[in-house]
């Protein structure tokens, strides 16, 4: 993409003004979307990034520029500019670029590049069809089809230089069921760091009719009720609570402010000690993983909680030179227009003891929330919210009615000591999660879990 | 590679290709943004970057593409791409290039001072922000983010048909989000306000202040009993709100059949009270255009009139589907983007009362200062919505105490139809096109959850 010899003369210029360390993050990426509704396809489009991202560190001051002007002459020009910024003294060094070969862990075999259009409309058929014809109640189908190739450089004054492909594709799918003037939808988006084998051996048919049966399922649904109950979430996407509520808390961002609720408590108990907690960015194609992060060191398995105790926080470079401690491998951004910074990767409540059928028959009175939408938090105050995709009443050990329109929140460490049993069905779901670095591809999971006490707001 | 000579050789090997209409949409970005944290400048990012869309048509259908690498090895992939895309689609309806309007609006330029602002600017603003915060009262305990950003983008249509449309837009921003303690409890209150003339205009003490103030008030805030409450939306989650429906006015929703209004044209569909306008020339409002994404000159429109729906809005396609004239709304949100529909200044028509008189008119009831989880917790689909959210609650017409960990929940055209009164405090959220704004509301009632 760039040439060693170049990448070494930009960094030289990056530290001109005595930066201490200098960073380069070459990023060329093809990507391509088509959009499907109701069985036709409707819209597509693609194309190329392709920009250049200089940051420059002097102690933990640090400045990131980026241009997609790649000529020689610029980007020895805006790695000056930036180091304007840091009026220090020039200090004579070298830099000596290595270069060095990433391990594949994830298997790529189909580049998307490498499919025709045809055939991906084909799986977005398959899913439109699947979905259409499950009910006469449902009414219209979307789906659309992503996928990129990102080829990044990642070279800094330590003599890092390597470089990485990584590969998504994702395949979304939304049923609308309508009555009268009432309509609602079910959502399902299975997605891969992987080629576009990953579609040959997805079972297309039943996610499809996954989002036809919630969306006919919440249209005949009442509204949930509101108040302080006991919550149960399944797993998957249900892993959407531990993301919210305590991952983006536990990233050096916040922690290294002191502006998290999480800051501090390292080895002591801030959860039920039902609950591990883990972020792992080496899970073989996960959606959230990564061979080498964005700063170039190689992902890893972090243990967040441990039984109940708080063993570890999720940081980057700079947020390692601001709390003192080492990086965890955990250095994203969404593309060259973002400074890296500390971020989830794959993150999930570790399997417990209990069937999913054991928790449910030892509750009394209960919201089960089978599907979980998306959520924020407020990592400075704890509050977290998010909404439940398709809920039930459970009672007397038993799942009940359903019920929509049901929203959680809550604090996180509350949240955390509350959990009251956990149970054996680990398992995934996608989702993006957005942030100070953009919006990144990143895994939530845990199994089935229930939570003691909740604010439900419904209606 | 220099832009005219790109475009004609783009034209050239276009045609050869068998393109008919062609057109690119060039858009160039520089931006500068300043954080400081504690007294000194914690993170400074200078940004230059320019992309490329193209669009054309072939066999009668128009194909899409992009790309940042601006040189001659990119247009055949964008060519290529383009008629890839454009074979795949199956839609009977095609899009058109625009051949342009007879006139365009000159919008005021002043932002000369924008232009030649300097980086020591943006940071002593930020320093000056983060302060005045800090000293507002000893409850602060930090500004945990502080930040001044200095905007410019270069957008320019051009194609076959004839079409050249420029516009260059300067923006400078001020945010900071203070965190408040005391007595082992936390709050957070963010604030945020653009200038489009000159950074002098960004009143920094007074954004410290009031995100300072708000961080505090919200100290010892607790729950309520779950109940029905009338509710003041403060004019910022007015506007959240009503950017979270947006899309129910929007002809690309319509078409798809998705739109709580569908075929409502005509019809009354929110209280009589209510007049909802877009309006492309407000002077200092965020999404002011000459010309929309097509190129088409923009216009003023009533969406809402005294709560009647009077029109959806459109881009040349959707206007077609429904057999009228495009309302100038054609949307694209960068380069990647194909065109869709959004609104430019979309606004809920303020009334005659400030937000005191709103609260003081309250004998018991909920003001909301902030919705929380927009993205999820709305359905633009049903309208529903069921939002985290923070707020005060008001005992005879005045602020009783904070209140936190409730939702409020409702449907959205519900809402418009129970606007009891209307603020005068009109706001925009957000920069840029597609803005929403809206004055304090105050609604009848809506289902609040507790404990």
């Amino acid at each position: 993409m760039l040439s060693q010899a170049l990448v070494q003369d930009v960094l030289y210029a990056a530290l001109e003004t005595g930066g201490d360390f200098a960073e380069v993050f070459v990023e060329d990426k093809t990507s391509s979307t088509i959009q499907m509704l109701g069985g036709v396809v409707d819209a597509a489009v693609s194309g190329r990034d392709f920009g250049v991202g200089i940051r420059i560190l002097n102690g933990v001051f640090a400045v990131y520029a980026y241009t997609n002007d790649f000529s020689r002459d610029n980007l020895i020009k805006v790695a000056r500019n930036a180091g304007q910024a840091i009026r220090g003294q020039k200090v004579d060094r070298t830099i000596d670029l290595r270069k060095s070969l990433v391990t594949p862990h994830h298997e790529i075999k189909l580049l998307p590049s490498d499919v025709s259009k045809v055939r991906k409309i084909e799986y977005m058929r398959r899913a439109h069809h699947a979905a259409i014809n499950y009910d006469p109640v449902i009414s219209q189908t979307r789906v659309n089809f992503l996928d990129e190739d990102q080829k990044v450089l990642i070279a800094n004054s330590e003599g890092l230089f390597v470089e990485d492909r990584r590969v998504h594709c994702r395949l979304m799918i939304e049923s609308i069921a309508s009555k009268g003037s009432e309509k609602q939808s079910g959502l399902y988006s299975p997605g891969a760091h992987q080629g576009i084998e990953f579609f040959d051996d997805l079972d297309i048919e039943w996610y499809a009719k996954e989002t036809a049966r919630t969306a006919k399922t919440m249209i005949d649904a009442k509204f949930a009720p509101s108040g302080k109950i006991p919550v149960i979430i399944d797993n998957e996407f249900g892993g959407v609570i531990f993301h919210e509520a305590c991952g983006h808390g536990l990233e050096a961002t916040s922690v290294a402010k002191g502006a998290s609720v999480f800051a501090g408590k390292l080895d002591q108990m801030v959860a039920s000690p039902l609950v591990t907690a883990i972020d792992d960015g080496t899970i073989e194609n996960g959606w959230g993983s990564l061979n080498i992060d964005d700063e170039g060191s190689p992902t890893q398995r972090n243990v967040l909680i441990e039984n109940g105790v708080l063993k570890g926080y999720l940081i980057d470079k700079l947020g390692a030179r601001k709390m003192g401690m080492a990086s965890t491998g955990s250095a994203r951004r969404q593309n060259y227009q973002y400074a890296p910074t500390s971020r989830m990767n794959n993150t999930f409540i570790a399997a417990g003891n209990s069937t999913p059928e054991e928790i449910i028959a030892n509750t009394e009175f209960a919201l089960y929330a089978k599907y979980m939408g998306g959520g924020s938090v407020n990592t400075a105050t704890g509050d977290f919210n998010f909404a439940v995709r398709e809920g039930y009443i459970v009672r007397n050990g038993k799942i009940q009615e359903p019920v929509r329109g049901a929203t959680l929140i809550g604090k996180g460490i509350e949240v955390l000591q509350k959990i009251d049993m956990v149970g054996n069905n680990l398992a995934f779901g996608q989702g993006m999660c957005g942030s100070v670095s953009g919006s990144i591809p990143a895994d939530v999971g845990q199994p089935m879990i229930r939570v003691s006490e909740l604010t439900v707001g419904g209606r | 590679m220099e832009m005219m000579q790109f475009k004609d050789e783009l034209f050239d090997r276009g045609r050869a290709l068998g393109f008919t209409d062609m057109e690119i949409y060039y858009q160039a970005e520089r931006d500068t943004t300043v954080r400081v944290f504690k007294g000194e400048i914690d993170a400074y990012n200078i940004a230059e970057q320019a992309g490329l869309s193209f669009r054309g048509v072939i066999n009668g259908k128009m194909g899409y593409s992009f790309t940042e690498k601006i040189d001659e090895d990119s247009m055949d992939l964008l060519l290529q791409e383009a008629r890839d895309n454009a074979e795949i689609l199956e839609l009977g309806e095609s899009e058109e290039i625009f051949a342009g309007s007879e006139r365009y609006v000159e919008l005021h330029d002043q932002a000369q001072a924008l232009r030649n602002l300097t980086p020591d600017v943006l940071i002593e603003t930020a320093k000056r922000m983060e302060t005045v915060a800090l000293a507002f009262d000893p409850r602060v305990e930090l500004v945990n983010t502080c930040m001044t950003i200095n905007n410019e983008t270069e957008l320019t249509i051009m194609n076959t048909k004839g079409l050249n449309c420029r516009t260059k837009n300067n923006i400078a921003i001020g945010y900071l989000s203070v965190v408040g303690k005391e007595n082992g409890d936390v709050s957070s209150a963010s604030r945020s306000e653009f200038v489009l003339r000159e950074i002098g205009d960004l009143n920094a003490e007074e954004l410290a202040k009031n995100a300072a103030q708000e961080a505090v008030g919200k100290l010892g805030a607790q729950t309520i009993e779950s109940g029905s409450y009338p509710v003041i939306l403060r004019r910022e989650t007015a506007a959240t709100l009503l950017k979270a429906f947006v899309s129910v006015f929007s002809g690309e929703t319509a078409r798809k059949g998705l739109t709580l209004l569908q075929d409502r044209v005509g019809e009354q569909v929110a209280g009589a009270n209510v007049t909802i306008v877009d309006d492309p020339h407000l002077a200092d409002a965020p999404g002011s255009t000459p010309f929309d994404s097509e190129g088409m000159a923009t216009h003023r429109h009533e969406v809402v009139r005294n709560g009647q729906l009077v029109t959806f809005l459109h881009n040349l396609k959707t206007a077609k589907h429904f057999g009228v004239e495009s309302t100038g709304n054609a949307f694209k949100s960068s380069y990647r983007s194909s065109v869709s529909v959004q609104p430019n200044n979309l606004y809920v028509e303020p009334g005659d009362l400030s937000l005191d008189e709103l609260i003081a008119g309250t004998d018991r009831g909920l003001l909301l200062v902030e919705l929380q989880g927009v993205h999820a917790g709305t359905n633009a689909v049903s309208g529903d919505f069921s939002l985290a959210c923070i707020g005060y609650l008001i005992e005879n017409g005045k602020i009783a105490r904070p209140v936190n960990q409730i939702t409020v929940s409702g449907n959205f055209l519900q809402v418009l139809n129970d606007v009891e009164a209307i603020g005068n405090d009109l706001h925009f959220n957000g920069y840029g096109r597609g803005a929403c704004g809206a004055p304090s509301l105050k609604i009848k009632s809506l289902a609040i959850a507790g404990k």
